[in-house]
């Protein structure tokens, strides 16, 4: 059980993130979506600790770790799964899931800890679920592909035995089919009881995964979908992420031939993406030489 | 066979030297890689292991023992002490722990010779390891083979636990991305504290079994330092092999070196450091742009580029076009009047001076600051007692090295550690032309400048292709042996005498030799003002904006077709012919010239004083310059005996004190903030 109360962020620049409310109790998926600047990474980032917030709590369980530093966010059992993996370049494969393994220390009298113990994430079972990874254990960070980092980055984030999942981007620049394993994953991981975290910019992942979509616009919640009726009718989503204005109003399209676009729902990740973009160069043509 | 044979006990000497190196080096390259310290007090945590052993060995087996446990504990805690003292500085980039840490060698360094005297320590070693044994038919000495094994085991536990162990992934992800090791669970600044007392108890080790083969003695420090720099810089900071490698060569150069070429042994290691980074730099650290090897432009078009965006500086502005009558220069009206400011007479042309800020507009008014530091300095010599005009004048010296600094520094982002080098160049180019009978200034000047630039395009290439800290230890290394060059080379140098006994500069042609203080005074705050001009107006044209853009996004600029190494080859090229100025100016105001003048210590000086001016302000250099220039006599005076000690001081409460320099204190904000460690969207 992941709880958000009024989370204030930002960086020297600025505040990004507004009092932002959001939570997300185990077993189920929550996305947030919005666009380049919204706020999403630095949502992720200050959850899990890497950015310290300016102002409200951040509950595991009920526990609050915010303004903790990183490493004790991530012993609170909240997992990351960074934007642009940042898997360890010089570290292989083996050495990844050896470094990452944190056994769950052994507590006095917590009964629900013992059951918990039997779920613990090991290497093998890791392993199981990311056979892939098993098969490269002798090469380095820097020799994997795309999909592989994100596999190890992955497994990196579950041999902790998070309680609560951050992905950022999971299918950024992933082949379909790489995409699509992972959004099974996802679902996967949430039926063992892990809350996930979710930011894209791409609505189609939000709505093929989540439970929860919470649309982010320029740092404050604008709009908020149960999954189950958006995966019927994914337009309300498309209509929310329309009518946010871009952080930069020079980047802003015309929203009738962007609507004319939205085939997306169906299709694969990005597609909605690459719509917007090609919206918006007619008109920037005008301008440039 | 006998020349081989003859040579074996240097060679093995040598293995035993390099190995000693290794262990030194291997913890100052791991505290730099993985913790990102530029340690550079890991000489004195050496040096307090060696005391610590020589202090508890009493010829036992029992005090040898227990000396290398509270040498080896005390430089390990010294390294916690580190990690606390440098934590706070982790977002400040190296250049602020390079000199807090330098600062922390000088208290150091001075407190323990403070505590054991100045004179070199003899070690006692226990009976059984103190005698000789056979060696292929030679005498050698046991401790050597003993240190030799023992070194060995050292190195050889040290990699297994950083290659095999989870501890050793755990600091190896810490060099990677310590972020991500946060989020494994790990806490990175407890790794960053282990690795410093780690990389502290290894130098402490080595100190304690070291100390019958280097040290301890006052200059230990520096002269561990010294080597195991030059190691990382041939070793590079990749692989512990390669830093193996370079110890063992290091040391065979310091001692079969010797042994084979005597006369050439100083400069071995200055030669064998060129070869390598001349070589490594060819091969390319850094890619050039694509279409430009490839292409064969022509060497001349950054000069052109340059030149043109220096000509566009120079178009006529509206506001400007009544001045160019009346300062016939226009751009740089403080060339002429420095220039003539010290010929014509104090106080007229500092009222000319202040008149031409408030009246002209534009340009002129941008200098103003200068020109009301000028106003400030040309009446002097009225004022002060002939003393304290030559320590200005001194002052003047080291601030156009400090300047200097600051453009390679603040502008181009080669922090550097050597311009010392470039500024022994120049110095000694004047004290041998005044020897020649070359005499007249500007004369001199030119060909400082000259030979100061030359030098300087001589030690590009392992300069300018690479960036950060790199930058730090290679111009460090460059500045060492010129300092050892010049103290050995007696027939050309003086050797540690030094130059003196030469005849005085004449200002101009068939001028009076300028020997009291106030027209040599004159002399070089005309000089300095025309170099200081010259910088400044190089700096604000375009041009400088180029090297700023150089130094704030690099890869874009490449991608926008510029050749950002041969720009950063000429602003050091320009900083080596500044400083070689600067030097001139030191031998005229001091008529003499030692090692001793163009060290380590006066580079540090430089680098302070850049620091102290805001690393990007001219005028803030110079005037932290004087700044130490001031306090060093001060205390020099007030409590002799501990210069070092207060310097270091002045160097830590600089790093903590002033983040910004003074320029910091004007402004509330920095001007350029500083890179939070969590970037904002999109770190890969």
């Amino acid at each position: 059980m992941l709880e958000l109360t009024g989370l204030t962020a930002g960086y020297d620049g600025g505040t990004v993130l507004h009092e932002l409310d959001l939570s997300v109790p185990a077993g189920s998926v929550h996305a947030v979506v919005g666009h380049n600047g919204a706020g999403k990474t630095t949502l992720v980032n200050t959850v899990a600790g890497l950015l310290r917030p300016d102002a409200g709590t951040v509950r595991v369980n009920g526990r609050d770790v915010g303004g903790r530093p990183a490493h004790q966010v991530a012993r609170a059992g909240i997992g990351l799964v960074p934007q642009g993996r940042r898997v360890f370049a010089g570290l292989t494969v083996g050495e990844h899931l050896r470094l990452s393994y944190r056994p769950p220390r052994p507590a006095k009298g917590d009964g629900g800890r013992a059951a918990r113990r039997e779920r613990t994430w090991t290497p093998e079972r890791v392993l199981e679920l990311l056979p892939r990874l098993g098969e490269r254990r002798g090469h380095r960070g820097s020799e994997l592909s795309g999909g592989e980092q994100q596999m190890l980055a992955l497994a990196r984030a579950l041999l902790g035995t998070p309680r609560v999942l951050l992905l950022d981007e999971p299918t950024e620049g992933l082949a379909p089919v790489v995409a699509r394993r992972i959004r099974e994953l996802i679902g996967t991981l949430a039926q063992e009881g892990i809350s996930v975290l979710l930011v894209s910019p791409s609505p189609a992942l939000a709505v093929q995964c989540a439970d929860t979509v919470t649309v982010l616009t320029s740092g404050r919640v604008t709009a908020r979908f149960e999954g189950g009726p958006l995966r019927s009718d994914p337009g309300a989503l498309h209509a929310a992420l329309e009518l946010s204005p871009l952080p930069s109003a020079a980047v802003d399209g015309p929203p009738a031939s962007k609507a004319s676009t939205g085939t997306v729902g169906t299709g694969e990740d990005g597609a909605e993406a690459d719509g917007a973009l090609k919206a918006s160069v007619p008109d920037a043509g005008p301008g440039a030489p | 066979m006998d020349v081989l044979d003859a040579q074996l006990v240097p060679a093995v000497d040598g293995v035993a030297y390099g190995l000693l190196l290794f262990v030194v080096a291997a913890g100052l390259s791991l505290a730099f890689g993985t913790a990102g310290v530029l340690n550079l007090c890991h000489g004195a945590l050496y040096a307090v292991g060696a005391y610590t052993g020589a202090e508890l060995s009493d010829g036992t087996w029992e005090g040898m023992l227990l000396g290398l446990a509270a040498g080896t504990a005390l430089a390990g805690a010294a390294g916690v002490l580190l990690a606390a003292c440098t934590a706070p500085l982790v977002r400040r980039g190296h250049l602020a722990q390079a000199l807090l840490t330098f600062g922390l060698a000088l208290i150091g360094g001075d407190l323990l010779v403070e505590y054991f005297g100045s004179d070199a320590i003899p070690v006692r070693i226990p009976g059984a390891l103190d005698q000789s044994v056979d060696l292929l038919g030679h005498r050698y000495p046991a401790y050597r083979l003993g240190f030799i094994a023992m070194a060995l085991l050292l190195a050889g536990s040290g990699t297994w636990v950083l290659t095999r162990t989870r501890a050793g992934a755990a600091v190896r992800a810490a060099a990677a991305d310590s972020q991500m090791l946060a989020t494994t669970g790990r806490s990175p600044r407890a790794v960053h504290t282990g690795v410093l007392a780690a990389a502290g108890a290894l130098a402490g080790a080595a100190g304690v079994l070291g100390a019958p083969i280097i040290g301890p003695g006052p200059d230990t420090g520096d002269t561990v330092l010294m080597l195991s720099l030059v190691v990382v810089v041939l070793g590079g900071l990749r692989s512990l092999w390669a830093i193996l490698f370079a110890s063992v060569a290091v040391g065979e150069v310091q001692t079969l070196g010797v042994s084979l070429a005597a006369d050439w042994a100083p400069y071995l290691l200055f030669a064998a450091m060129a070869l390598v980074l001349s070589v490594r730099a060819h091969r390319g650290a850094v890619p050039e742009p694509a279409g430009e090897d490839g292409g064969g432009a022509p060497a001349a078009a950054p000069v052109s580029r340059l030149l043109r965006a220096l000509a566009r500086a120079r178009r006529p502005r509206p506001g400007s076009a009544r001045r160019t009558g009346i300062a016939g220069e226009p751009g740089n009206p403080e060339v002429r009047r420095g220039g003539t400011g010290g010929g014509t007479g104090p106080s007229r042309t500092a009222s000319a001076a202040v008149a031409a800020g408030r009246l002209l507009p534009g340009p002129v008014r941008r200098a103003g600051p200068a020109l009301a530091l000028l106003a400030a300095l040309v009446p002097l010599p009225v004022l002060l007692s002939p003393y304290a005009l030559s320590l200005v004048g001194y002052a003047l010296a080291l601030g156009l090295l400090a300047v200097s600094v600051t453009v390679l520094t603040g502008y181009a982002g080669l922090p550097t550690l050597g311009q010392a080098a470039p500024f022994a160049v120049g110095a000694y180019t004047t004290a041998l032309l005044a020897g020649a009978g070359w005499t007249v200034g500007p004369v001199q000047v030119l060909a400082s400048a000259a030979f100061a630039a030359l030098f300087a395009l001589v030690t590009s290439p392992a300069v300018v292709r690479a960036r950060g800290t790199t930058v730090l230890m290679i111009t460090l290394a460059i500045g060492e042996l010129t300092v050892v060059a010049a103290g050995e080379l007696k027939s050309v140098t003086g050797g540690t005498e030094g130059l003196i006994d030469f005849p005085p500069t004449q200002a101009l042609w068939g001028g009076e030799p300028l020997v009291d203080e106030s027209p040599a005074y004159n002399y070089s705050l005309a000089v300095a003002a025309c170099a200081i001009a010259l910088t400044l107006y190089f700096l604000r044209s375009p041009a400088g904006k180029l090297l700023i853009g150089t130094r704030e996004a690099e890869d874009r600029m490449r991608a926008s077709g510029h050749p950002v190494t041969r720009y950063l080859l000429l602003a050091y090229v320009g900083a080596g012919a500044l400083a070689g100025v600067g030097g001139s100016l030191l031998t005229t105001v001091q008529a003499y010239v030692s090692p001793a003048d163009v060290g380590f210590e006066i580079a540090a000086f430089a680098l302070l004083a850049a620091v102290i001016g805001g690393t990007r302000s001219v005028l803030g250099a110079m005037f932290g310059a004087g700044l130490i220039v001031f306090i060093r006599d001060w205390l020099s005076a007030s409590w002799p005996g501990h210069g070092p000690l207060l310097l270091g001081v002045l160097f830590v409460l600089t790093v903590y004190l002033l983040p910004h320099g003074l320029a910091g204190l004007r402004t509330a904000r920095p001007p350029i903030p500083d890179r939070r460690t969590p970037a904002p969207e999109g770190t890969p």
